[in-house]
């Protein structure tokens, strides 16, 4: 199912459904494609074509939303819908090439750990022969990358938290795990938006609401962005929640 | 209003917000909700009412005009029984029940204008996982009051005005259901991770009958059936996923994605449910068995506009009995 094409294509296309076109860029999780696919994210919603809708990033992949009723109808070359956006997306590379770097934000998430905000800061830190302040230290010194959201609206897949922080689910899953809850699973770390179950060891709780319907980005975090976690207090805490 | 299982507003959905990783939602069986809205003369787009099953409910305060269509009940005033694909005119005071029926599960309840919800990030539908959208981002609760969109299209107005009264009125016409309707054959298109699968797997997976097991709800349904073997233990990094998308976990076992799954995964992807056969799919019930027919993207794709031609003209048609 690959689409044809002229030049060295930087992706393969692939069928998803009737009304979607998923262009994968490789196979590992690196820097590299993210910023591949944040060129190319860029570059369709510059120049979308007849009929496009969306896009939805992931690790290796972007899939790219269309109307068919209104693919077919355009003017673009091709016998069937498949082709006609395969074939201009794979024209929209140069493009995309030349799209300057665009860097996501820089967003600060203030977190509070431990205690009741972060019931598994101690196991974290038992697990893995640190003091509950290094874990802190170590969550808190590093810059994340978004590399996609999924999941749960506005979870935020991030890379590059420290190997020393590594740590098994939790047996059991919790039935509810508070929204802003900041945990670790394997070697990933992120922040539920919701209320939701979950298995992750909860470290600490931000008080920013990574996900509200209200606003016109209602998610805080988009592929691309970097991430960086503060430290707060309790009080710091609530005076978040007050203000909100 | 009574609402039975489970009760939504829904729409055609929202795409918009897919990559904050907001579920698509809508009906399930979209054929259904859009016939419903177009027999009543909106647009086919407009909020309706989702039932799981029978046993709701609902009173008209007003004189109001509704159609219905789906599988899994019979509406009933007292013992009349309204006809579905059609449009009903029912004077204020009358209480409508819906009765169970064994042709499907999901029920569809449009009222000219479309129901009164606001737009939330593009759409009427109820997301529950992100409690937005619908009827204050929720399932419908006992006691609930809904009213419809003040704005009328003309052929609304005509129908309304063709059949107001005393007495509760339906016209002599129906919509014919969609070709297929109630099969149990769901055409599928490979998915990208088709061949990570051995012959014997995909043998089993296009000639066995698979069963909906009662993990079945609107964000997916776990299939009973012979599990699938794979190759090589590749992983797959986690990328977007469609409703009709069908799923191989990690014991082999298949979970077909339905309305309010998730945006993106990480199992492989065995294949794609046509997108025209997932009404068929939204009125399936646990212990439902299905089969599953291979065929091209292509003929998906012309399925697919055959059938968005079909239910453009059927509006013309409605319009034409008027």
């Amino acid at each position: 199912m690959q689409a044809p094409n002229n030049f060295q294509s930087s992706f393969t296309a692939h069928y998803l459904s009737e009304y979607a076109v998923t262009l994968e860029f490789g196979e590992e999780i690196s820097e590299d494609l993210l910023q591949k696919i944040s060129r190319f994210n860029t570059a369709i919603h510059q120049y979308p074509f007849s009929g496009f809708q969306t896009t939805v990033p992931g690790y290796a992949t972007i899939s790219v939303f269309f109307d068919p009723v209104l693919v077919i109808r355009s003017g673009l070359p091709g016998q069937d819908c498949f082709t006609k956006v395969a074939d201009y997306l794979t024209g929209l590379q140069q493009r995309a090439i030349d799209q300057d770097v665009k860097s996501g934000s820089l967003v600060t998430i203030p977190v509070c750990y431990g205690n009741i905000y972060g019931p598994d800061l101690d196991e974290v830190a038992r697990v893995n022969q640190l003091t509950a302040l290094q874990v802190i230290e170590l969550h808190s010194s590093a810059v994340y990358k978004v590399f996609m959201i999924g999941f749960v609206p506005g979870f935020a897949y991030l890379g590059g938290m420290n190997s020393a922080l590594a740590n098994p689910r939790k047996l059991s899953p919790r039935p509810a795990i508070a929204p802003g809850s900041v945990g670790i699973a394997g070697k990933q770390t992120g922040v539920y938006p919701l209320q939701t179950p979950g298995g992750w060891q909860i470290i600490g709780q931000t008080p920013l609401k990574m996900f509200a319907a209200t606003r016109a980005q209602p998610s805080l975090l988009s592929a691309g962005d970097e991430v960086v976690f503060k430290p707060i207090s309790a009080s710091e805490f609530k005076q978040y929640n007050t203000r909100a | 209003m009574n609402p039975g299982l489970l009760s939504t507003v829904q729409d055609m959905g929202r795409r918009q917000y897919l990559s904050q990783a907001v579920p698509v939602s809508g009906a399930m069986d979209m054929a259904s909700a859009r016939i419903a809205n177009i027999a009543v003369g909106n647009a086919g787009d407009e909020a309706v009412i989702e039932f799981t099953y029978a046993a709701a409910t609902f009173t008209a305060e007003t004189n109001i005009l509704i159609s219905y269509a789906g599988g899994g009940a019979v509406l009933k005033i007292d013992n009349h029984i309204l006809l579905a694909n059609r449009p009903v005119f029912i004077p204020a005071g009358n209480t409508v029940r819906l009765v169970n029926d064994s042709s499907g599960s999901r029920t569809y309840l449009a009222i000219a204008g479309g129901w009164n919800v606001p737009v939330v990030l593009g759409s009427r539908s109820t997301c529950l996982v992100a409690a937005l959208g619908g009827y204050q981002g929720r399932a419908l609760q006992v006691g609930d009051v809904l009213d419809s969109l003040d704005q009328l299209s003309p052929i609304s107005k005509k129908i309304f005005d063709a059949l107001k009264g005393e007495q509760i009125n339906q016209p002599k016409w129906t919509i014919a259901p969609l070709p297929g309707t109630g099969t149990k054959t769901i055409r599928v298109v490979p998915g990208m991770e088709f061949t990570w699968f051995n012959a014997p797997s995909i043998v089993n997976f296009l000639s066995a009958p698979y069963q909906l097991s009662m993990r079945s709800n609107r964000m997916g349904y776990h299939l009973e059936g012979p599990l699938m073997q794979r190759y090589a233990a590749k992983e797959l990094l986690s990328t977007a996923v469609v409703p009709g998308t069908i799923q191989v976990t990690g014991n082999g076992g298949l979970v077909l994605l339905m309305a309010d799954c998730q945006t993106t995964g990480g199992y492989p992807r065995i294949a794609q449910v046509a997108a025209v056969d997932m009404p068929l799919c939204g009125q399936l019930k646990p212990g439902d068995a299905i089969n599953f027919k291979e065929i091209s993207r292509q003929e998906a794709e012309i399925l697919y506009l055959e059938q968005e031609q079909y239910l453009h003209q059927l509006t013309y048609a409605v319009q034409s009995k008027f």
